[in-house]
């Protein structure tokens, strides 16, 4: 060890110091970001003459960032089914105004027990054919929500599939840029956050796997194992359906040429918004559209003549027949004054004449009508209500079975959530950046740095006394 | 004795503490040339004969010595062509004209034809791995060229093989026969699909399709597609039936693949190479599908964004796509005697009668010392040394030179006695 070396090993001190604090000032100012983690100089001493920052680390846990993902995943696929739910809710909300369908059918029984009473009275006929109307158009509007909530998530999963080509197409250059890095041995620390943030974001989208090959590499599938990204994006594809009616079946969202929903997919994702929107899509707004539709079968059942179920009564389906009758029932022009019917024949009946001899006081009718709302009717099972019941328990249950999935959603979205917060924090424990750690860890740089400093100066001095020796 | 005598041994003194200042001066010239050794000067008398009572003065002869097999200190750098030896050995260097030189001198940067030059102008001299391992010739520095970084055709290399392994769920539906993906009918059953990135001779990705399904217990058939061929908006039927298709056993033991079962796809890549790919990694157990690993080798045409040497001297060049290829391979020539070499300007020292012959070898191999790379050798020279050196030296000369003025005076005296 000579002069010459202490002074090229305190100079290659000072460098590695400063690089050092590059790095802690780098950790600073990434404090107060959630996606940035922590960066370490790793230092090595080699052979004859000082230190050297070999290579950048970063702190991370990949088990952690993998829950993370996963948690992520769940809770927006939850709040995707949360916001539909509380869409199709929409049609039950504000007890005030009554707008369900169940409080319609109760005004319209109220309306003909009222008539019961007088049926000659041509008021109270109004009344009933006005809640009558009343009924239908609820029916209506509430078919219309339903198919309007499958369109909103339609052009949701629009957008997600489009954010989830675009996310792809950014992880494709984020992670050749790190493959590339680690090839040649550059620092990568900052594209690894990169891709962690892209990742964080697609999780949000669909839920997703990965696995790191050599050089980081990194493949995605997703949870069902369809590759999303392997040395290149795969192609998600979907086909945008702009109108539904009940009988409308959305188109299914492809990634890799596998469907990833609806009914035939084998591989279908657990997770994500994607999944949240190809639910409500799927399978809860087509339920909540078969109830009506079975509500107003019951309608046209109940009120049928002359026995229930026979010729068309006050509800008609002006069809076609198909599904969604809900959309389509509506009062028979017979009974409307207005389109040239008679109001007469809510007491009389519509189809059938029961009334014969037209007495005014003629309420075997409306009578027969009350019952037979009252006699259980088989309902399809497919609803996921109660078959064998009444058209009035029908409806009601009806709301509560949106509301109870809305209680659900609501409660598992709020779970979710909490459960990503306590992940992220897990995480940023892990991985976040310390303050206090960094400055303790500043200050000891400044003392080597001012260590070296002074082994450069006092090698000065020595060969300044050298030199005054020579004269 | 004579005063003449005395003058010139007074004369040969002053001359050889003025090599020893030309020494130390050289020496503190290039204290900060990479790869420069010192030398110092060594004396040894020169003795007249000499009878009793009379002494004939002699001389001192000078001897230069070069501290060649003294390490440096490493300096770092940044630059990934600067290259430095710890230990023995040098770098085999030509110039111009294709002379070939010793150097430790390994401060390299590409010129504009690519090739790698150091300070002094010389060019390193690597093995080409163009043609697979180099044949080393050990006592000669045959079959070396000049190291050239530069790549004229973009290149592509074809895949050849490849590694899948996943988890099969064990619980799966069979499929009967007939809609099996190796039918390849509308409506295909599959359990699971996975796709893979080739590439074919010239480069092209090629994504190919691989199937699980299960068609008894314990048996799984895979079928690999080219996804080119698939039906629009992908899937079956394929246009082609499948590049292969095997059926797995697995072990209901373990879950694992049985003994007797194939373990592995042999593809044939459309216009590319028969790709291999080992699936002995695959299980089946009560699982999801899950993949565990995923690779296949070969590139797409990608340009040389630049180069890295590893510490065995090999030279990288890395492609965009961040693949890397070995292109040369920088051996270490050592000689029995370095210190003897012959030192020519430019830091490089030609091999010569008194050094021995040289030995060619790689990095950490048969005694050579290790390439250390983005850090260059200092020269070994000790300012300090050289300093105590040079006041040394200059008390030599002053002394000496008083020997030649007072044996001057002398000859004053003498010739004053004739007046």
């Amino acid at each position: 060890m000579n002069l010459s070396v202490a002074l090229s090993s305190a100079q290659s001190a000072l460098s590695a110091t400063s690089t050092q604090s590059s790095i802690i000032s780098r950790n600073i100012s990434g404090a107060a970001d959630p996606g940035y983690s922590r960066k370490m100089g790793l230092t090595s001493s080699m052979g004859l003459g000082g230190v050297k920052v070999v290579s950048v680390g970063r702190t991370a846990d990949t088990a952690l960032h993998a829950r993370m993902l996963e948690a992520n995943s769940g809770a927006s696929a939850q709040q995707a089914l949360l916001q539909g739910f509380e869409t199709l809710a929409r049609t039950v909300d504000d007890p005030q105004l009554n707008q369900s369908v169940s409080a319609s059918l109760g005004r319209l029984t109220d309306a003909l027990q009222m008539q019961a009473e007088s049926p000659g009275d041509p008021v109270l006929g109004a009344a009933t054919l006005s809640t009558a109307y009343d009924l239908t158009r609820t029916l209506n509007n509430a078919a219309q929500t339903a198919q309007g909530a499958r369109a909103e998530a339609d052009a949701a999963m629009a957008d997600s599939v489009d954010r989830i080509n675009g996310l792809l197409t950014r992880f494709e250059n984020t992670n050749r840029a790190i493959v590339l890095g680690t090839q040649s041995g550059t620092d990568v620390s900052d594209e690894l956050d990169t891709r962690d943030r892209i990742l964080t974001e697609l999780s949000q989208e669909v839920g997703i796997s990965t696995i790191t090959r050599a050089g980081n590499d990194m493949v995605i599938y997703t949870d069902s194992g369809v590759t999303l990204f392997e040395k290149s994006a795969r192609v998600i594809s979907f086909n945008r359906t702009f109108a539904y009616d009940a009988g409308t079946t959305g188109a299914a969202v492809f990634a890799d040429g596998v469907p990833l929903t609806g009914a035939g997919a084998s591989m279908g994702i657990k997770s994500g918004a994607l999944h949240g929107h190809a639910t409500l899509r799927d399978e809860v707004a087509p339920q909540y559209q078969l109830q009506l539709d079975e509500i107003a079968r019951g309608l046209v059942h109940a009120f049928g003549e002359p026995a229930p179920g026979g010729a068309p009564g006050i509800f008609i389906d002006p069809g076609p027949a198909g599904p969604g009758l809900a959309a389509r029932i509506g009062v028979s022009p017979d009974v409307d004054p207005a389109l040239g019917g008679d109001l007469g024949r809510l007491r009389d009946g519509v189809t059938v004449n029961f009334n014969p001899a037209g007495d005014a006081a003629f309420s075997d009718r409306i009578y027969a009508m009350l019952e037979a709302l009252e006699v259980p009717q088989g309902f399809d099972p497919a609803t996921g209500i109660n078959p064998n019941t009444t058209l009035s328990r029908f409806a009601s249950s009806s709301v509560s079975w949106l509301e109870a999935g809305r209680q659900q959603a609501s409660q598992e979205a709020s779970f979710r959530d909490t459960m990503l917060e306590r992940t992220r924090e897990s995480l940023s424990n892990v991985t976040g950046v310390n303050l206090d750690e960094e400055l303790a860890l500043m200050m000891e740089l400044e003392r080597s740095y001012g260590a070296s400093a002074r082994i450069i100066s006092t090698v000065d001095t020595m060969l300044q006394s050298l030199l005054a020796a020579t004269r | 004795m004579s005063i003449y005598g005395t003058m010139r041994t007074g004369v040969s003194g002053m001359a050889a503490q003025a090599n020893r200042i030309g020494v130390v001066a050289d020496n503190m010239a290039n204290v900060n040339t990479t790869g420069y050794k010192r030398s110092s000067t060594q004396f040894s008398s020169f003795i007249l004969n000499s009878q009793a009572g009379s002494y004939n003065s002699g001389g001192v002869e000078t001897h230069v010595r070069q501290h060649v097999t003294q390490q440096g200190a490493m300096q770092y750098t940044t630059s990934t062509t600067d290259l430095a030896v710890n230990g023995n050995g040098f770098f085999v260097v030509s110039d111009a004209g294709g002379t070939p030189f010793l150097t430790r001198a390994g401060s390299f940067v590409p010129d504009g034809e690519g090739k790698l030059i150091n300070a002094g102008g010389f060019q390193l001299m690597g093995y080409p791995l163009a043609d697979g391992d180099p044949n080393v010739v050990v006592n000669s520095m045959a079959g070396l060229e000049p190291v050239n970084i530069t790549q004229n055709a973009l290149e592509a290399t074809p895949s050849t093989e490849g590694v899948f392994g996943a988890n099969l769920p064990s619980n799966a539906n069979i499929v009967p026969a007939g809609t099996l993906p190796s039918d390849n009918v509308v409506g295909s059953v599959f359990e699971a699909k996975s796709s893979l990135v080739a590439y074919d001779n010239l480069g092209n990705e090629v994504v190919l399709d691989v199937y699980f399904t299960k068609t008894a217990a314990n048996e799984w058939e895979v079928s690999a597609f080219d996804q080119a061929d698939a039906a629009p908006g992908g899937g079956f039927p394929y246009g082609a039936g499948p590049l292969d298709s095997q059926t797995l056993i697995f072990d209901p033991a373990n879950g694992r693949l049985d003994g007797a079962s194939p373990n592995g796809l042999t593809i044939a890549v459309p216009d590319g190479q028969a790709l291999a790919i080992d699936l002995s990694a695959m299980t089946q157990v009560a699982a999801d599908y899950t993949v565990m690993r995923a690779d296949v080798n070969g590139n797409a045409p990608s340009a040389v964004r630049g180069v890295e040497f590893s510490s065995d001297g090999t030279l990288y060049a890395v492609f965009e796509n961040g693949d890397r290829r070995a292109t040369h391979r920088v051996p270490l020539a050592d000689v029995r005697s370095p210190d003897n070499l012959i030192a020519t300007a430019g830091n490089v020292y030609a091999v010569g009668i008194d050094s021995g012959d040289v030995t060619m070898g790689f990095p950490a191999e048969g005694g050579m010392g290790t390439m250390v790379t983005s850090a260059v050798e200092q020269s070994n020279v000790d300012l300090a040394d050289e300093l105590t050196n040079m006041i040394e030296a200059q008390r030599g000369y002053q002394a000496n030179s008083k020997v030649f003025q007072t044996g001057s005076d002398l000859l004053e005296v003498l010739v004053n006695l004739k007046r």
